[in-house]
């Protein structure tokens, strides 16, 4: 499998519409297009494989399930991980003969994805720098009175800056890349050490994906608990993901009663009620008191 | 506000046109100096064109919007509609200078960011791939399509209702974001966010060892993954996931680090055999 030059642009228009700074709103394209799993279905119809496109992108996905940026400071970045990392997996995994659906295919693709998710940092500071360039332009034109010219700072000029640090790195990178991932398969056996730890390690990667959404809403150790249950109810029970939403909802709901009792009547609101009350109405003032 | 008769001179299209290019420019110009400054200036030229038909004047108001701005861009909408309504009022002779909005702004970007953070990219989009991945096994496009519609439907209508809303109500719009009923609402969410993470990770992830023992006559007598299992099914997954998360957050070591641990652990584990992803070309 090879990346020719024209896939290899798509991917690199992909990149500068996806990145941290975005050139299709954060929305549509941070959120939308650069997640791993929107990235495999586009590089699954790019490279005319859909099923391995998207096994790679559910793969990545769990790694980077949680991509919390904090102040503008990132960890990865998903322009390198869905459209430099996806096809680079997606040549991997064909190149070893691996079954698309299969965990080891997973796996493979959750270790090569990482690799390149530190490229993306890069990529973001870089174009973030260039960007300043823009942004000087920008102050002048404020300070001279230019306001017309502010469009073109904010939406025309960052072009540049993703077609230096987002479209060339991309092309260039999937391309070539394509070539050595594919030469990778003679120089290093599939049980050998070097490749076991490849693989044992993308099973372990979405872990830390998990982890840091963890730190996110762990606030006290009791917070962990919904967090087992939710992974006892699909582990041990086979629960599938929906209905594990709509019991917590009804969890989501007593929390929600309790929390608003608090404040107000000191706790001598009866619970069950009212969480039944809560689902049809916002539960005002008036209504807790009728109960009672 | 309700009390005062304020002529509106912004129109809806001028509302519907900034709010437009906070949508899709929030972020476009993005530096780490300046972050969405030049994005929120983007957003706020609509308004000042409509407001001051005076091109000195326009000049004379951009300024309040040179200070450094940065936020979560979702819920961030909500401010970008409340400096509408309060550039409104000040082009009306209300009492308010360029200096009320930029203390409005900073005081808000803070919490927004925060809560912003954990309640869209800490929940609703965990839960939304959660159920999108369920979707595409099998390598199923059906996910992504589900998770493309959904969540584009979501962020475009949810931050105009917000930006709507900040126009309508002014800063009062944000006090339920950061008031009683917004805690207890982010409370209730968080328990659906923990809750369905927790069956991600169950349902997605699945780290098991290969370590088996065999006594003198060649036959297994200690299967650990099984004897695991017995206990708690994806026992070893959840202690390696707790593992990382007390790297991160106890330890304060960075993502990377703590991926650079999971390298070095695995390769022990493979060499002692106790990791074996068991594959051959």
């Amino acid at each position: 499998m090879t990346i020719s030059w024209f896939q290899a642009a798509i991917f690199g228009l992909f990149a500068c519409l996806c990145s941290n700074s975005c050139m299709a709103g954060q929305a549509v394209g941070n959120y939308t297009i650069g997640r791993p799993l929107v990235g495999g279905l586009v590089c699954g119809l790019v490279m005319g494989d859909l099923k391995l496109g998207i096994a790679c992108g559910v793969a990545m996905q769990l790694v980077y399930i949680a991509l919390v940026t904090p102040g503008g400071t990132v960890s990865a970045d998903v322009r390198a991980i869905s459209y430099i990392g996806i096809p680079l997996a997606m040549v991997a995994v064909v190149s070893q003969g691996l079954n698309p659906l299969s965990g080891s295919a997973a796996n493979l693709a959750k270790s090569i994805g990482t690799l390149v998710g530190t490229v993306g940092t890069v990529l973001f500071y870089a174009v973030a720098m260039m960007n300043l360039i823009w942004q000087s332009f920008g102050w002048k034109d404020v300070k001279e009175g230019k306001l017309n010219r502010l469009t073109a700072v904010n939406f025309g000029w960052p072009w540049l800056s993703h077609v230096v640090f987002s479209f060339l790195p991309t092309m260039i990178l999937t391309h070539y890349g394509a070539t050595a991932v594919t030469a990778l398969r003679t120089a290093l056996p599939m049980d050998g050490i070097a490749m076991k730890t490849l693989f044992t390690v993308g099973g372990m990667l979405p872990c830390v994906g998990i982890a840091i959404l963890l730190r996110q809403i762990v606030n006290n150790m009791a917070d962990f608990i919904p967090f087992f249950v939710g992974f006892t109810l699909c582990a041990s029970l086979h629960l599938n993901l929906v209905s594990v939403t709509v019991i917590s909802l009804l969890f989501a709901v007593i929390m929600y009663e309790i929390k608003m009792a608090q404040g107000s009547n000191g706790g001598s609101s009866n619970g069950p009620k009212a969480a039944a009350e809560a689902s049809g109405s916002g539960g005002s003032d008036d209504d807790e008191e009728e109960d009672i | 506000m309700a009390d005062v008769k304020v002529t509106p001179k912004l129109d809806n299209k001028t509302l519907t046109k900034s709010f437009h290019r906070w949508f899709w420019g929030a972020l476009t110009c993005f530096s780490q100096e300046h972050m969405q400054t030049f994005g929120y200036m983007a957003s706020m030229l609509p308004i000042l064109r409509k407001l001051y038909p005076n091109h000195d004047d326009q000049v004379k108001a951009i300024q309040a919007y040179t200070a450094f701005f940065n936020t979560n861009p979702m819920l961030g909408t909500v401010i970008v509609g409340v400096t509408a309504s309060m550039e409104e009022a000040r082009a009306d002779g209300k009492a308010i200078d360029g200096e009320t909005i930029n203390d409005m702004r900073a005081g808000l970007m803070g919490p927004i960011a925060g809560i912003g953070d954990s309640l869209i990219d800490g929940t609703l989009i965990p839960i939304l791939l959660g159920i999108a991945l369920g979707m595409s096994t099998g390598g199923s496009p059906i996910g992504a399509v589900f998770y493309i519609v959904a969540w584009v439907a979501i962020a475009y209508f949810g931050q105009r209702f917000l930006y709507f809303r900040g126009y309508k109500f002014g800063d009062q719009a944000v006090s339920f974001l950061v008031g009683k009923q917004g805690a207890a609402v982010r409370t209730a969410i968080g328990v659906v966010g923990s809750m369905v993470v927790g069956g991600v990770l169950a349902s997605w992830v699945n780290v098991t060892t290969s370590l088996q023992l065999r006594g003198a006559d060649g036959k297994v007598f200690l299967n650990l993954q099984q004897k695991l299992d017995s206990i708690f099914p994806g026992i070893l997954t959840v202690a390696i996931t707790m593992l990382c998360w007390w790297l991160m957050s106890k330890r304060h070591i960075s993502a990377i680090w703590t991926m650079l641990i999971l390298v070095v652990l695995s390769f022990v584990g493979v060499l002692l055999g106790v990791f074996n992803p068991g594959l051959k070309y």
